[in-house]
């Protein structure tokens, strides 16, 4: 026939099977009878290329082309010929008063983006579809069917909510500075837009074994499951599936064949969970973490819902890492600003400018200046012009060469002071290596270097005053080895007097080089005399004389009494000396040493060296005067030194 | 070359090391024309005179004698420095003056000042 091949030839793989369907058992009838009517609008319905259908007749029998055909799945082609009522039992309630209203007025419905909400093989989904339903004129011009063309447009959108969704998470959690926080806001928001039971954020560490829920959103009665678990058998392949990234559906418990031990079924009974979502995120091959649904009723999980976890999932485990970092990077700056405050070492950084950014406590301590009156200043203001030419060449040599510079610098503080820092300095760079300042850390050496200066002197002064005993040794040697003396008596002259320079010295040793008072270095020089009776009286203030004239003194008692003992009063049982000293005016020392009932005196023809010595070294030491006089009655010494020379201390 | 008659100023302020020198100058045919046992004193007879040849103790009390030997080397009077540090103590302005260490031993002494009187003379000659 062929007007059949006419208005079904052309028609795809639908237009066969209804050319090979017996309808004669139908209402439609023989495919032979059917109107012209009918063939012209079903010969255009086929020969679409989008989703086209006709509903025929009082029952709106169904009738669709290929596209169509795509869109119904595994209801296709059962449903081919079944009245509409039937096969869009789900929406009739929202399509049958569309169909009369096509129908009874002859009109054309057109629909945008409208919801109908679905409800197939149990499950209840949301549908957007972008639909027209024609009115076709059989005829008798009656309106003997609908000419309907629609198109899913739920991805497109879902894909627009998705995208505005993500915004406002986006925008939520990159204000958000804290873990928790980030979790209940990034959960709230997906709760916000899916109606499930459970929705929450887990963590998982493959190794330990376990799992941690850190946030979840729950309603329709179930239970917060928020905690730390050790990782259970979810069921055949599931764990596989975490453990490579891949999503989990499970749309209804009851009849999932992964779930049928009953020890994996269990606890999904433990936690209501009759359907589930979970999208893990896998990193460095470890689950690390997981976005999940849990709902307690079976549920077809949309692709929108998955897509939506995928991009949340990643989103969430992108700005928690973040978070994270941060908190990290503020508690070890924290550490490290801690050290930094309170660190004895100098630390300061500066520009390439040799501006000063920043320095720790130490620096404006040494410096002797707060903080903000240091920062933002050059390092010029606080160094001579060749310390600055010293930091310059410095910063050069580390921008050319890169590396550590060690140098010592003279730094001046507020308040004049000369310091000497050692410093270390290293150029501060940014990601791509560019230097942008420096740090430096640096430690005040003034102190050291000074004690190493004075440790230097004392070494050379002790090494002077060696010498200069040396000197004085070889003196008296070559004073009491006079040629012509007797040999014994020299030695024993140059032994005793070797003994009294000994004894000042051990004597200021013990005074620290301080001085020692008079009367103490009157009875190291002379006191052994006195050891059986006093016979030397020895009468004075307190004075404290310098080292100097203290070694002289001694040395000049020395001498004194030797030759007392020898010649004069000491000589003789009643002889008697008196030592006495004062303060005379005019700020003077006098002392005399007196000596009588002695032999009777005589002045020597040729004077020793021990007059000689103390007529000299007392005046050159004293700055003062010394005269000996041999009188009747016995030798008399006098000594008369301005007190500033021979006792600083005591002068005023 | 003899240095009989040499007159000799003696900057010495220990006495008994100024006496010993004074002997050992005197065994060399030197008289020692004045001895300075301060700085001040040192300074009068630097710029007095009377001296052929000073013999100046680097150190006076404690205070360096460099002054004084400024003062000498300004009045070009030939002088040796005297001296327990060793040769780090005379200082880089004086380094072609005669050194002489303590304790003395005479010949060095007469050597130190015979090379000040001798570099004088071929200074003053030059």
């Amino acid at each position: 026939m062929p007007e059949l091949r006419s208005f079904l030839s052309g028609g795809g793989q639908t237009a066969e099977l209804i050319r090979a369907k017996n309808w004669a058992a139908t209402p439609l009838g023989d495919i032979r009878t059917w109107p012209q009517s009918l063939r012209s609008a079903l010969s255009i319905c086929l020969r679409s290329a989008g989703p086209s259908a006709i509903f025929w007749g009082d029952d709106h029998l169904f009738l669709y082309n290929d596209a169509w055909a795509a869109m119904l799945g595994d209801r296709h082609p059962s449903s081919l010929g079944l009245p509409a009522r039937e096969v869009l039992s789900d929406i009739w309630e929202t399509l049958g008063p569309q169909f009369r209203t096509v129908i009874e007025n002859a009109e054309a419905v057109n629909r945008v983006d409208a919801l109908l909400v679905r409800n197939l093989g149990g499950a209840t989904f949301d549908s957007y579809w972008s639909y027209s339903m024609l009115p076709v004129a059989s005829e008798d011009g009656t309106i003997g069917g609908v000419l309907a063309q629609a198109r899913n447009t739920t991805e497109k959108i879902m894909r627009g909510r998705r995208d505005a969704l993500m915004l406002r998470l986006a925008d939520r959690l990159r204000l958000v500075s804290d873990e928790e926080e980030l979790l209940a806001a990034a959960v709230e928001l997906l709760a916000g837009e899916m109606d499930v039971g459970r929705i929450g954020y887990a963590e998982a560490n493959e190794d330990k074994g376990v799992i941690s829920v850190l946030h979840c959103a729950v309603r329709h009665g179930m239970r917060d499951v928020c905690g730390e678990f050790p990782i259970p058998k979810f069921g055949d392949s599931i764990n596989d599936d975490l453990h490579a990234g891949r999503v989990i559906r499970i749309e209804d418990k009851a009849t999932d064949k992964r779930l049928a031990d009953p020890k994996v079924r269990w606890r999904y009974d433990a936690m209501g969970v009759e359907s589930a979502l979970v999208v893990p995120i896998v990193s460095g091959a470890r689950c690390q973490a997981m976005l999940f649904a849990h709902h307690n009723e079976a549920r077809i999980w949309t692709a929108h819902e998955e897509v939506l976890l995928r991009q949340a999932t990643e989103q969430i485990w992108r700005e928690l890492s973040r978070v994270r970092a941060e908190t990290a990077l503020r508690g070890s700056e924290e550490r490290y600003r801690r050290i930094f405050e309170q660190a004895h070492d100098l630390i300061l950084t500066a520009d390439l400018d040799q501006i000063i950014t920043d320095i720790n406590p130490a620096v404006a301590a040494a410096i002797g200046a707060p903080r903000e009156e240091i920062v933002g200043r050059s390092i010029r203001d606080f160094v001579s012009e060749k310390g600055f030419d010293q930091t310059t060449g410095m910063l050069r040599e580390k921008i050319e060469h890169g590396g550590t510079t060690h140098h010592t610098l003279d730094v001046v503080a507020r308040s004049g002071r000369m310091m000497q820092w050692e410093i270390n300095s290293t150029l501060t760079q940014d990601k791509e290596g560019r230097p942008i300042g420096l740090h430096a850390i640096a430690r005040d050496v003034t102190e050291r270097r000074r004690a190493e200066e004075r440790q230097r002197l004392l070494v050379n002064e002790l090494n002077h005053r060696v010498k200069n005993t040396l000197a004085l040794v070889q003196g008296l040697a070559l004073q009491s080895f006079k040629q012509g003396r007797d040999l014994d008596e020299a030695r024993a002259a140059f032994q005793d007097r070797l003994a009294a320079l000994a004894a000042a010295h051990d004597m200021l040793t013990r005074e620290n080089w301080e001085g020692a008072t008079l009367a103490q270095l009157a009875q190291e020089a002379v006191g052994h005399h006195n050891a059986r009776e006093e016979r030397i009286l020895i009468r004075g203030p307190d004075l404290v004389l310098s080292p100097k004239a203290a070694v002289s003194l001694v040395m000049a008692l020395h001498e004194l009494g030797t030759n007392a003992a020898k010649y004069g009063a000491l000589s003789a049982p009643a002889g008697r000396v008196t030592l006495g000293w004062r303060v005379a005016e005019g700020e003077r020392l006098q002392l005399e040493w007196r000596e009588r009932g002695g032999p009777a005196v005589t002045a020597p023809g040729q004077r020793g060296f021990g007059f000689r010595m103390i007529e000299r070294a007392l005046a050159s030491d004293l700055a003062g005067s010394a005269r000996i006089a041999f009188e009747p009655e016995g030798l008399v010494c006098g000594i008369d030194a301005p007190l500033a020379e021979a006792a600083p201390r005591a002068a005023a | 070359m003899t240095l009989e008659g040499t007159r000799v100023l003696v900057v010495e302020d220990e006495a008994i090391i100024a006496m010993t020198a004074e002997d050992m100058l005197e065994q060399i045919g030197c008289t020692v024309a004045r001895v300075a046992a301060t700085f001040a004193e040192a300074m009068a007879a630097a710029d007095e005179g009377g001296f052929d040849v000073a013999l100046l103790d680097i150190n006076l009390n404690g205070t360096p004698s460099h002054p004084v030997a400024e003062r000498f080397l300004a009045l070009g009077t030939p002088f040796v420095f005297a001296t327990g540090y060793g040769s780090a103590g005379r200082g880089e302005e004086f380094g072609d003056v005669p050194l002489v260490a303590k304790p003395y031993r005479i010949e060095a002494l007469a050597a130190a000042i015979e090379a000040a009187l001798g570099s004088h003379r071929e200074y003053r000659s030059g």
